[in-house]
C-alpha cells in the first residue's frame, strides 16, 4: 500500500513580540493535539525563546530544530527555524524594544517568505507589538502594508475580525474620525463588500451574508442625522447585489452585531474602527481571530495584543491563538481543494 | 423641607403614553401585568377608552380604571390607572395619525406637571414618533429638549438635558447624541465635555447615590488617538476637558480607547463612562443588555425615565412587543425615586 500523502496544510508560524505573551502563547499552542491534528507547524524564532515560553506556559515541546540554510520538510512532528536571532535575556519583558520588534519583524518576513515562495499554505503569527517594531523599522505602518511588500501583492487587501462563523470587515480603520465621513464612498464600500465576499467565499461560506452598517446614528434616520445611508450606502448595496453579493441593510450599528449574533447575517461591514472593535471585543474578547484578506494565502493571527500586563505569569488565554491556526488552516485547506477542482 | 400631599403614600410614576399607534399602549398594558417586578404603582396618562381598546385587541386581561393622581396608588393593584386627557387618542396600531398628536404632547405635559406638582415621583415617556409630531407643528427637535422646555422656569433658560444609557452593568453617557458622524468633530468641544462631565458627576451623587462618582472618558478617534497619530482632538479637546473637570475635584479619567472600555474588568474602574458620540455608547450598551438598557435624563429638575426603543410601528398592535426595556425604565424610576425620598 503507497504511503498516505500528508493532507494537513504547512502553517508557517512567526513568534510575535517576545517582550509580552507571545512566546508562551507559541508554546501553548505546540502542545494542543488538535491544532496538530489540523495542521503541520513550522514554527519561525529562537528556540531560547521559546523555551522560555514553555516554561512560563509548563508545558514540554516535542518539536524538530532547523539550523542554517534551506526549508526543513516537516513530518509528524512540529519543526522550529531557528533563527538565533534574540537572546531573552538582552530583553525585558513587558517593555516595548527595538530588539523585541527586530525579532518579531524578522520572523514575520521569514514566514511571509515561507509562503509567498510555496513551502507553506498559510501564515500565523503570535502578537506583535506595534511600538517595537516601529523601534525596529520606524517605516513600519500595520501588519497589512508591510505583508504587502513582503508578498509584492498589487491588490486590496483588508483586515477582517472573526469570532466563531462571525466576521467583522471595516471600510475605513486607523483614520482619525474625522476623515471617516469622506472616506466612506461608493467605490470603498462596494470594495469592502466584494472583499468580504471573496475572502468568505475562500473560507468555505457558499454565499456569506452581509450585513452594511449605517454611518451615523440610527443608520441616519431618514436623512435626519445624515444622509450618506440615502446618498451612498443604499446604492451600493443594490449594485452589489446585483452582482450576486448576499449584501443587506445599511442598519442602525448599535444592534447589526446582535442581529448577526443571532444567526440573520454572517458578517457586518462598519464604516470605521469603534463601530465594530466594541461590539466584538464585547462579544468575545479572548477568542476573536484577526485575518489579513485579499493575499494569495490566508494569514491568521489572534485579535487581541501582547498583554504586557500579565506577560510572563503563564495565565494567556490560548483560545484566540488556538482559533487563528485553525482558521488558517481551514482556509488552506478549502483553497487547495478549489486548485485541485480547477486542475 | 416642602412636605408635598402625598409624601407619605411612597412614589407614583406618571407614565406617558407616547404615540398611540405605536408599542406604547401594548408594552404598558403588558408591564402592568409585570406590575410585581416594578417596585412603585404608576398611572398612565392617556384615553382610558383607548387603553380598554388595545387590552381587548390583544387579549390582554388588563382591568383599566380611569381615576386621577390621588386615586392611582390605591387603584393600582387590581386595575390599571388611568387618567384622561381632554384629547382623545383613538389610533389603529401601526398607522400613525397627526390628529394623535395633541394627545400625545398633552399626555407628556400632564406627566411633567403631576411630578412638577409633587403628584407623582417620576416621569415614564413611552416612545414617539418626532415625524408625526413635526406635521401637527410641534416645534421641539424631540422629546428631551421638549421635557427640558417643559422645565423652564418663566423666562428662565431651559436646562442642558443629558441622556444617559443605563443598565444593571453598565452606565453611558454619548457626550454629542443626533448628530451626523460627520459633524461629530466639531460639535465635540472642551466646554460640551466639561458641562456633561459637570451634570454626570452631580446626578450620579444625587440620584443615584455614588458618594465619589469615577468618570472614564472614550477617545473620540481609535486607539484614542495614539498620541496624536490618529486624529489631534483626544489631545486638544477631550484631554483638557478632563483637566478641567478634575481641577473641580472631579474624578475624571482618559481618553481611553473606546474599544478596550466596555468589557468586565474594564466596567470596575468606572460609576460612568463618557463617550463622545451616539454610537460609541449605544453600541456597548445594547450588546451588553439589549432589552434591558433604560434610557434616563439627567438634567432636568426631575426624575425622567423610557426604554430606549422606538414607537415600533411595524410591530404595533400584533402583540409581540416585548416589555422589558420599559419595565426596565420603569424599575429605575421607581428606584430613583425612593432614593430622592430618602435622601429629601
Amino acid at each position: 500500500m503507497a504511503e498516505q500523502r500528508d493532507q494537513r496544510p504547512i502553517i508557517a508560524l512567526a513568534m510575535g513580540d517576545p517582550c509580552g505573551i507571545s512566546p508562551e502563547l507559541t508554546a501553548k499552542l505546540l502542545a494542543l493535539e488538535e491544532v496538530h491534528a489540523a495542521a503541520r507547524l513550522l514554527v519561525i524564532g529562537d528556540r531560547r525563546v521559546l523555551d522560555e515560553g514553555a516554561m512560563i506556559a509548563r508545558v514540554s515541546l516535542a518539536l524538530e530544530t532547523h539550523r542554517g540554510e534551506g526549508v526543513p520538510p516537516v513530518g509528524e512532528k512540529p519543526v522550529l527555524i531557528d533563527l538565533g536571532n534574540l537572546d531573552p535575556r538582552t530583553v525585558q519583558r513587558a517593555v516595548a524594544s527595538p530588539e523585541g520588534g527586530r525579532f518579531a519583524l524578522t520572523n514575520y518576513r521569514y514566514a511571509l517568505t515561507l509562503a509567498r515562495d510555496g513551502h507553506a499554505d498559510a501564515v500565523c503569527f503570535t502578537p506583535f507589538n506595534k511600538h517595537a517594531m516601529r523601534l525596529a523599522h520606524p517605516p513600519y505602518d500595520d501588519e497589512i502594508s508591510f505583508s504587502a511588500e513582503v508578498v509584492g501583492l498589487d491588490g486590496p487587501a483588508s483586515e477582517f475580525n472573526i469570532l466563531g462563523d462571525l466576521w467583522n470587515a471595516r471600510v475605513t480603520s486607523h483614520v482619525p474620525l474625522s476623515e471617516v465621513a469622506s472616506l466612506i464612498t461608493r467605490e470603498r464600500v462596494l470594495r469592502g463588500l466584494k472583499l468580504t465576499d471573496a475572502a468568505m467565499r475562500a473560507a468555505g461560506f457558499a454565499t456569506p451574508r452581509i450585513a452594511v452598517a449605517g454611518l451615523n446614528p440610527h443608520a441616519g434616520d431618514g436623512g435626519n442625522f445624515g444622509r450618506e445611508e440615502i446618498d451612498i450606502l443604499e446604492p451600493v448595496v443594490a449594485e452589489a447585489k446585483a452582482t450576486g453579493i448576499a449584501a443587506d441593510g445599511p442598519f442602525p450599528s448599535d444592534t447589526v452585531f446582535l442581529r448577526a449574533k443571532s444567526g440573520a447575517f454572517d458578517a457586518v461591514l462598519t464604516m470605521y474602527h469603534d463601530q465594530g472593535q466594541i461590539a466584538m471585543k464585547l462579544m468575545g474578547f479572548e477568542r476573536g481571530v484577526t485575518l489579513l484578506g485579499g493575499f494569495p494565502f490566508p494569514i491568521c493571527t489572534p485579535a487581541h495584543g501582547t498583554a504586557y500586563d500579565i506577560a510572563g505569569k503563564g495565565v494567556a488565554h490560548i483560545g484566540a491563538t488556538r482559533a487563528a491556526v485553525l482558521l488558517a488552516a481551514e482556509m488552506a485547506k478549502a483553497r487547495r481543494a478549489g486548485r485541485e477542482a480547477a486542475a | 423641607m416642602a412636605l408635598h400631599l402625598n409624601d407619605d403614600a411612597g412614589p407614583l410614576l406618571a407614565v406617558s403614553q407616547g404615540d398611540p399607534a405605536g408599542i406604547g399602549p401594548e408594552i404598558t398594558l403588558k408591564a402592568w401585568l409585570r406590575r410585581d417586578e416594578i417596585g412603585a404603582p404608576f398611572l398612565v396618562l392617556s384615553d382610558p377608552a383607548h387603553m380598554k381598546a388595545q387590552a381587548a385587541r390583544l387579549g390582554l386581561r388588563v382591568p383599566v380604571q380611569s381615576c386621577d393622581a390621588s386615586e392611582a396608588r390605591a387603584v393600582f393593584s387590581t386595575a390599571l390607572p388611568v387618567a384622561p386627557l381632554s384629547h382623545e387618542a383613538t389610533a389603529e396600531p401601526g398607522r400613525p395619525d397627526p390628529a394623535t398628536a395633541p394627545s400625545t404632547i398633552e399626555s407628556i405635559e400632564t406627566a411633567v406637571a403631576l411630578v412638577r406638582g409633587g403628584q407623582a415621583s417620576a416621569v415614564v415617556t413611552n416612545p414617539i414618533a418626532k415625524q408625526v409630531l413635526y406635521q401637527s407643528g410641534f416645534p421641539h427637535p424631540g422629546h428631551t429638549e421638549f421635557l427640558a422646555a417643559l422645565s423652564a422656569g418663566p423666562g428662565g433658560p431651559a436646562p442642558h438635558p443629558v441622556m444617559m444609557l443605563w443598565c444593571e452593568e453598565l452606565a453611558v453617557v454619548p457626550v454629542t447624541v443626533h448628530v451626523p458622524l460627520r459633524s461629530v468633530p466639531d460639535a465635540l468641544t472642551t466646554e460640551l465635555i466639561v458641562a456633561t462631565g459637570r451634570i454626570v458627576h452631580r446626578e450620579m451623587k444625587a440620584r443615584f447615590g455614588v458618594a465619589a462618582p469615577r468618570l472614564a472618558l472614550t477617545g473620540l478617534n481609535p486607539h484614542a488617538g495614539e498620541s496624536g497619530a490618529m486624529g489631534t482632538e483626544d489631545l486638544a479637546v477631550v484631554a483638557p476637558a478632563i483637566g478641567d473637570l478634575r481641577r473641580e475635584g472631579i474624578d475624571a479619567k482618559g481618553p481611553f480607547p473606546a474599544d478596550t472600555l466596555f468589557h468586565p474588568a474594564a466596567r470596575q474602574g468606572y460609576d460612568v463612562a463618557l463617550a463622545m458620540y451616539h454610537d460609541q455608547a449605544l453600541i456597548p450598551i445594547k450588546t451588553i443588555a439589549f432589552d434591558r438598557a433604560v434610557n434616563v435624563t439627567l438634567g432636568l429638575p426631575f426624575i425622567r425615565t423610557s426604554p430606549d426603543h422606538g414607537t415600533a410601528f411595524d410591530i404595533a398592535g400584533r402583540g409581540v412587543a416585548r416589555p422589558d426595556s420599559l419595565i426596565a425604565a420603569l424599575r429605575l424610576a421607581a428606584r430613583l425615586s425612593r432614593a430622592a425620598k430618602r435622601a429629601a
